[in-house]
């Protein structure tokens, strides 16, 4: 008994190494019954954090229409210091990635045009003439690249952008479509990554197959991408000759280890218990293995929400998530143990009684995780919240 | 002539694909447009949550929403919204919040479509409806909810009252 005892320990012991949190902390400024925050960029690239400071962005209706905000704590602080409005017009889905010593990029759509800004210090610019929409950022390995859903011809389609940051302010430097043909249906909803070899991976939504599907390509300098390739391993195809074929959403995307890169997305393929987290991950050949299913029994017959994959240059991964298994919405989580997702755990402080979605999060350079999310109250107002967890 | 049935056409293709997958031939339009025609009109709406390329919705369209006395009794009696589970398109709630397609399949908590949802001409929810059902289902679903008898009863004791 007591082998078998010690022997499930040393199986559990990666998943239940679990972390330590700090207290939790509301980022917004201004709540109410009225004021509706939210965190829905493309990527869930709403948190980031740089040697010293954490940066949270996300959008709200405080000021009578949609605008874009960001908040910064220096890691030592104790709270957040009052958030800034980035945006001069309507404005959605802002994202936020770190370049160094307390500096940020945001970008944002603002008036139906993608725009960045370099944060303190640096002006808004435009990072494109036509529609475009669903912004997100990447750094890594010296390079910074922006990428969006830019209109083309009757649908939107996926570009990228080398972005090159100087001291107080950004510039573009190339912009490429990752396909040069004009889409023949929807794309949106990008995902960027780069690996540590300095290569940029791009994912996305694409309905080029009568449905969503979640594609991927890369390239070794973002000036010529590969042919898109599936991360679902689940073929297109309608069932006795209905639909075209099961739904799956959302792709994220993060670098992870030496030179690999992780997605995770939301998939149907279970149709009855409604979207899933599923993951896949490329080792560094920039080849996607087998599909993973990233949340335990536990979940299985709940419907996931907002998932997003995390992952550092030491090899942690891990995944964030929100469903109502326990009735009412919270954030959870599951790390990667080698093999396989280990078992969910809860985020302590955004989970129990009221709602608690939309999680989004960043790893430090010390392997600190930053969790942000949403707690809803429809009489107090919606508060961004955030936690940091120390791993034990 | 030519190039206006060409015009047309086109136009009608390009509606059909920002729309994704309602049943054809029924007046759906977005939440936001739906919501402001209930106001107006005083009709309840009637939500049909697809997913492009979903085969149930299809299965639905092909074998319920095209009866033509059914087609009749929503185009007649609901304004009609379709709302696209993995759209990124927005709308806003009632409560004046403006949020995403797919968020509105958050907040309903779908777990499958088609997902049909009657609500009062105010954008309050009356009931929603997973998954396919027939064309007797929908002249039931329509009873109770222009009868009124949601306020009274749930639709599992209506239905039972009615058999």
């Amino acid at each position: 008994m007591r082998i078998a005892l010690f022997l499930l320990a040393t199986w559990m012991g990666p998943a239940q190494a679990g972390w330590t949190w700090s207290d939790a902390l509301t980022v917004n400024t201004v709540q109410g019954e009225k004021v509706f925050p939210h965190m829905e960029s493309a990527n869930r690239q709403n948190v980031a954090v740089s040697s010293d400071s954490v940066g949270v962005v996300w959008e709200d209706n405080r000021d009578g229409s949609p605008q874009c905000y960001l908040a910064i704590k220096p890691l030592s602080a104790k709270q957040f210091q009052p958030e800034i409005r980035l945006s001069q017009a309507e404005c959605y889905e802002p994202v936020v990635v770190a370049l160094g010593v307390g500096q940020f990029v945001a970008a944002w759509e603002e008036a139906g045009r993608v725009h960045a800004r370099r944060i303190p210090g640096g002006a808004a610019i435009k990072l494109t003439e036509a529609e475009s929409a669903q912004a997100t950022l990447a750094v890594g390995a010296g390079k910074l690249y922006a990428a969006w859903a830019e209109q083309a011809g009757r649908f939107r389609r996926i570009t990228v952008a080398s972005l090159m940051a100087t001291a107080d302010s950004l510039r573009v430097s190339h912009v490429q479509p990752v396909e040069a043909a004009v889409p023949t249906d929807e794309q949106g909803w990008p995902a960027l990554a780069v690996a540590g070899d300095g290569s940029v991976s791009v994912a996305w939504e694409d309905r080029r197959n009568h449905h969503t599907v979640p594609m991927v390509s890369h390239s070794p300098d973002g000036r010529s991408f590969a042919a898109p390739a599936r991360l679902t391993d689940i073929k297109s195809g309608s069932s006795d000759g209905l639909g075209a074929g099961m739904g799956a959403m959302r792709p994220t995307l993060s670098a992870w280890g030496k030179q690999g890169v992780a997605a995770a997305w939301l998939d149907k393929r279970d149709f009855l218990s409604g979207y899933d987290v599923y993951a896949a991950l490329d080792e560094g050949d920039r080849r996607y293995g087998r599909n993973l299913k990233v949340q335990d029994s536990f979940g299985e017959n709940m419907v996931q929400w907002h998932a997003k994959i995390i992952g550092d240059a030491s090899g942690r991964l891990l995944a964030v998530w929100d469903d109502a298994r326990d009735g009412t919405p919270d954030v959870w989580m599951a790390e990667w143990n080698g093999k396989s997702f280990g078992d969910d755990e809860a985020v302590p402080a955004a989970s129990g009684a009221g709602e608690q979605s939309d999680p989004v999060a960043a790893l430090d350079a010390s392997g600190n995780l930053h969790v942000v999310w949403l707690d809803r109250d429809e009489k107090r107002g919606a508060r961004v919240r955030y936690v940091q967890g120390v791993p034990r | 002539m030519n190039v206006i049935k060409h015009l047309m056409a086109a136009s009608c293709f390009w509606a059909a694909a920002a729309l994704a997958d309602p049943p054809p031939d029924y007046p759906f339009v977005n939440f936001d447009a739906g919501l402001k025609a209930a106001r107006t009109s005083g009709k309840p709406i009637f939500l049909y949550f697809g997913r492009y390329g979903c085969a149930w919705c299809d299965h639905t369209n092909k074998k319920t929403f095209s009866d033509a006395s059914l087609r009749a009794l929503y185009s007649k009696n609901y304004e009609l919204v379709y709302v696209d589970a993995e759209s990124g398109r927005r709308l806003t709630l009632p409560n004046g919040e403006r949020i995403t397609e797919t968020e509105l399949g958050v907040r309903l908590q779908a777990f499958a479509t088609p997902l049909f949802v009657y609500m009062t001409p105010k954008g309050e929810k009356i009931m929603q409806i997973p998954g396919f059902k027939t064309v007797q289902d929908f002249r039931d679903f329509d009873r109770y909810v222009r009868g009124n008898h949601y306020k009274q009863k749930t639709l599992l004791e209506f239905l039972g009252s009615q058999s």
